[in-house]
């Protein structure tokens, strides 16, 4: 068997479990089950999800937030101030979150079923200018942030703006922006921290979510070795890509010391302010809409934190 | 059959619809969804009862392109760049540049010409087609050439020659073309093309300069301007100068400041002045419908070739013929140099027989991998790479000499655009008697390529800033 | 290089109705050129929002690109009436009377399958993105403000269907010229190729000389 894999952009540590689980199902299957990803040359990035429920290619990697209507359920993990810690919760709410059967009916209707996730830390703003580390200084910034993001930083008086990720660069030197939210490797490959002033570190609005589902008819008629051989697998990608993310983050704070970014530190005073204007209140709004689009809202909304206190109890 | 040879049937097939007479972007898209169809339909073994099933994916596959690659920002830089070129026209900004170039610079020997010249240039900072350019300066400055007695030949030739400046000085829907295809900075490709754009055009005035002074009977110096009439002249241009300092500051300051915006945004506020500018001249409701159906008609033209092409792309991606034909060109036993000269030489040959974007749209899926390659990849360093620049530097420097080379096609035999609109616009001119006229174009054109090759700095130094 | 052509009409059925999807047609282009104004207003909104009231046009790039199909494709039949698609005329130009027509014939008829293949698949990418059990209709959304993007995806399916009626009409005009082996057939675009224009503009200085 060979699958098509549609993924975009570089080859970058976000795409290292994909290649790891070409490897491994390879491996284990004497060469029989092999992989051929794709770096946007199957489809569009935000068009991955009809590229499965086509049946153009087998597997495909996207993100929840550049199409929330296309996948509402997961939309829970893109709600800002979860308090996820690391990747290691992100995954375990990640994955529990998939496994519960309102997000595997939505995926069903693209014809998707969920492999695993690509978790990504939280996205931290770099800034131009004075850094900013009171509430109070958010009034009036222009940040490039999408979804969920956006909607919290809008709520302490910011002022999201659009720009293309490939833009941002640009943005940030023209002044189209003041700040960037985006994970540490997009910060790196995107060149916003060339242009960075300052760093937040511990602010942590949020994150996206970027699973990698498989399409069902191209799993199911997989061989019993084969489709074992893909499932067993999961695990040992994961966690490749956690420690090769991890090597990128340890590296990170060389970066910053190196492009002489200062760090900000905000206050748990300042934080705490924040979570009260953008986090419960934009929660609340995501769980009454999504209730009433017959979504089990509060079921999944649950499901995040208990996975939490799950995961940090063991 | 394995998928890179269907990948070559299919690319064959294209290019005999295309030299049948299909419509361009029609025959991409065909030779695209029939090699969708194949490729899918191979992976089921040519099993009859998945016909349909290959039949269903590949359609589906290929009706996702049209939306899909439309919807872009940076795209959506074309139809500004057209709209700009034909509000241009309304606002008189063409008449007085060329007033203002004839009064400064008409003294020189050839000077007409040479006026001529440094106008089109002028008008290329707010149109961004060639062809728009040359039909433009075919009504304004043949006529005045004529009159102080230029060979008729040689006053077309000049603004055929002319017009192709406008692809090169931003803003160039062309080059934001190639920015789309190779996914690099739209801003920083249309950086790069304004000093080879005004090279081009210092090095046709020297052309003319020195033809000026070798033949008898050559166009004479026009003179006898006062200073009073030479400043008269200049406020009717200013917009021109408004626009393209307006563009510039959108995509760079030159003063180390924040830049003003995105190119997106200059290019559409550049849109808005020359607007007002037209109003101001006395366009109305009917010259801006005419002005925005003309828009609409090369946009969409423009627009269908590149989905069509892109559906072909997509079936590339499955077939992944770039990769193998990257390998090829790169396992030749021959200098990075010279292989690229060759597709250089490849794209003066092609583009004697089709159209410039359509020329581009259907190679550089091809061609940009495999030249990255040969100089070491997308992400090399500059130390370590064949040409000794960068990655995206390679891909803005490989762009401008792209872009050239199709410009150059614009005024060569047998099918040079440009010079079919001059000849059209001017009933006294047959389409031979251009080509005649544009023939020592060709070897300043030729002289310019071979500089820009050989000092890649010409091209590179702006962006470089930026 | 197509440039410009022109279409006969007299009193036949058939260029009724080309002039009738015509008026149609020219329409739909001026849509897409009204399209393009939009963007250039939307800019100078955005910029100066910016930067007089601090407050950008929420969702830029999002109503961009819900415009772009519009501009880029509604007014595809218009370019398509008046033979503006670009292409090769080597070949084509050669030709005359009947060969002509075939050739003619038989490359819009390859178009007509594509388009007609094109609807279909347009229409599916549409359909996935459109629920009427869902809010808005909506079953796929903008990155950043969450706009539907179904109606900028109805768009193409609804530009090349009128697209596919323009090439009916200009097969039954190609097939009609070559059944009768006519020389100006009516409600087709009259194409001069690069060497007819030549001569045309050769016989033309001759008779002013
Ligand atoms: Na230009
Ligand atoms: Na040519």
């Amino acid at each position: 068997t060979e699958w098509n894999v549609s993924v975009w952009g570089k080859r970058r540590a976000f795409t290292e479990h994909i290649h790891k689980l070409a490897d491994l199902v390879s491996e284990k299957t004497g060469g029989e089950f092999t992989m051929n990803i794709s770096y946007g040359g199957l489809s569009k990035n935000r068009e991955n999800l009809d590229g499965i429920s086509i049946g153009a290619f087998e597997m495909a990697q996207f993100c929840a937030g550049y199409h929330a209507d296309k996948n509402r359920a997961i939309t829970v993990l893109e709600l800002p101030f979860l308090g996820v810690a690391n990747l290691d919760e992100e995954v375990a709410v990640s994955h529990a979150i998939y496994a519960h059967p309102a997000v595997a009916d939505e995926m069903a209707q693209w014809n998707a079923k969920m492999l695993m996730t690509s978790p990504m830390p939280q996205y931290n703003l770099v800034g131009t200018g004075e850094p900013r580390d009171e509430l109070a200084e958010f009034d009036g910034m222009r940040v490039r942030a999408t979804g969920g993001l956006g909607k919290a930083f809008s709520a302490v008086g910011g002022v999201p703006t659009s720009v293309t990720s490939s833009e941002a660069y640009q943005a940030m030197e023209s002044g189209v922006v003041d700040t960037v939210a985006f994970a540490q490797h997009a910060h790196l490959s995107f060149g916003t921290i060339n242009q960075a002033a300052w760093w937040t570190a511990n602010l942590n609005p949020g994150t996206v979510n970027c699973p990698v589902v498989v399409n069902i008819d191209a799993y199911e008629s997989l061989s019993d070795a084969e489709r074992e051989a893909l499932d067993s697998s999961v695990p040992e990608a994961i966690d490749y890509y956690l420690s090769n993310y991890g090597a990128l983050l340890q590296r990170w704070d060389e970066v910053l010391a190196e492009k002489n970014v200062t760090k900000v530190m905000i206050s748990d005073e300042e934080l705490a302010k924040f979570k009260d204007v953008a986090g419960k209140p934009i929660h609340d709004a995501w769980i009454a809409e999504m209730s009433a689009q017959g979504l089990p809202a509060q079921e999944l909304y649950d499901l995040v934190f208990k996975t939490l206190e799950d995961t940090r109890a063991n | 059959m394995d998928s890179i040879e269907i990948g070559l049937w299919v690319t064959g097939g294209m290019f005999l619809l295309v030299v049948l007479g299909m419509r361009v972007a029609f025959a991409a898209a065909f030779a695209g969804l029939v090699g969708l169809i194949w490729i899918f339909w191979a992976k089921k073994g040519y099993d009859p009862e998945d016909f349909t099933w290959a039949l269903t994916v590949a359609v589906k596959t290929a009706g996702q392109v049209p939306h899909g690659k439309v919807s872009s920002q940076a795209l959506s830089l074309i139809p500004t760049f057209i709209l700009i070129g034909y509000l241009a026209y309304y606002a008189g900004l063409t008449r007085a540049l060329f007033e203002a170039a004839k009064r400064w610079i008409a003294w020189v020997p050839g000077g007409l010409a040479v006026s001529t010249v440094f106008a089109t240039a002028g008008f290329a900072a707010v149109s961004g087609a060639s062809v728009a350019t040359a039909a433009v300066f075919a009504r304004i400055a043949i006529p005045e050439m004529l009159k102080v007695g230029y060979d008729k030949r040689f006053a077309a030739g000049v603004v055929a020659a002319g017009g192709t400046l406008a692809s090169l000085i931003p803003p160039s829907a062309i080059l934001v073309i190639y920015a789309i295809i190779v996914e690099q900075d739209v801003g920083k490709l249309l950086l790069a093309g304004f000093i080879p754009g005004m090279f081009s055009a210092v090095i046709y005035a020297g052309l003319i300069i020195g033809l000026a002074l070798v033949l008898p009977n050559f166009g004479p110096p026009v003179k006898g301007f006062t200073w009073k009439q030479r400043f008269a002249s200049l406020p009717p241009a200013l917009p021109i100068v408004a626009v393209v300092v307006i563009i510039i500051f959108f995509v760079y300051n030159p003063f180390g400041g924040d830049a003003w915006g995105t190119p997106t945004e200059g290019g559409a506020i550049g849109a808005f002045i020359v607007f007002l500018m037209a109003v101001f001249r006395g366009m109305r409701l009917p010259e801006l419908k005419d002005a925005l159906i003309e828009t609409a008609k090369l946009s969409i033209m423009i627009f269908s070739i590149i989905w069509g092409v892109l559906i072909y792309v997509r079936f590339l991606g499955f077939a992944d013929l770039p990769t193998a034909f990257s390998d090829w060109i790169n396992s030749l036993p021959y200098s990075p140099m010279l292989i690229l000269i060759c597709i250089l030489l490849g794209y003066a040959v092609l583009g004697m027989f089709m159209d410039a974007i359509g020329m581009l749209l259907l190679t550089l899926p091809v061609v940009y991998p495999a030249v990255m390659a040969l100089n070491g990849g997308e992400m090399v360093s500059a130390a370590d790479s064949t040409f000794g620049m960068s990655g995206p530097m390679c891909a803005v420097w490989f762009g401008i000499l792209v872009v050239k080379m199709a410009e150059f096609c614009l005024i060569t035999p047998p099918i040079g655009l440009n010079c079919f609109v001059v000849a059209g616009v001017r009933p006294d001119l047959t389409v031979q008697d251009v080509f005649r006229g544009v023939t020592p174009f060709f070897i300043a054109d030729a002289v310019t390529i071979a500089l820009l090759v050989a000092f890649p700095a010409i091209v590179l130094w702006l962006p470089s800033l930026a | 290089m197509a440039g410009h052509a022109s279409v006969l009409s007299d009193d036949s059925v058939l260029s009724r109705l080309d002039r009738g999807l015509e008026s149609v047609e020219r329409k739909m282009a001026f849509v897409s050129g009204l399209g393009a104004f939009a963007l250039m207003v939307l800019a100078v909104i955005s910029v100066s929002g910016r930067n007089l009231f601090n407050e950008p046009l929420r969702g830029y790039v999002d109503w961009i690109e819900a415009a772009m199909p519009l501009i880029a494709i509604f007014g595809i039949s218009y370019v398509q009436r008046t033979g503006g698609h670009i292409r090769m005329d080597i070949v084509v130009g050669a030709l005359k009377g009947r060969p002509l027509w075939l050739a003619e014939f038989l490359t819009t008829l390859a178009i007509l399958i594509l388009m007609v293949l094109l609807v279909w698949g347009t229409w599916a990418h549409f359909d996935r993105s459109f629920d009427m059990s869902k809010p808005n209709w909506s079953r796929d959304s903008s990155i950043d403000i969450g706009l539907p993007i179904w109606p900028a995806k109805l768009v193409v399916p609804v530009a090349f269907s009128v697209m596919c009626l323009r090439l009916v009409l200009q097969l039954w005009g190609y097939g009609r010229a070559f059944l009768l082996g006519l020389s100006e057939p009516v409600a087709v675009p009259m194409v001069l190729s690069a060497a007819e224009q030549a001569a045309l503009e050769a016989d033309q200085v001759q008779g002013h000389d």
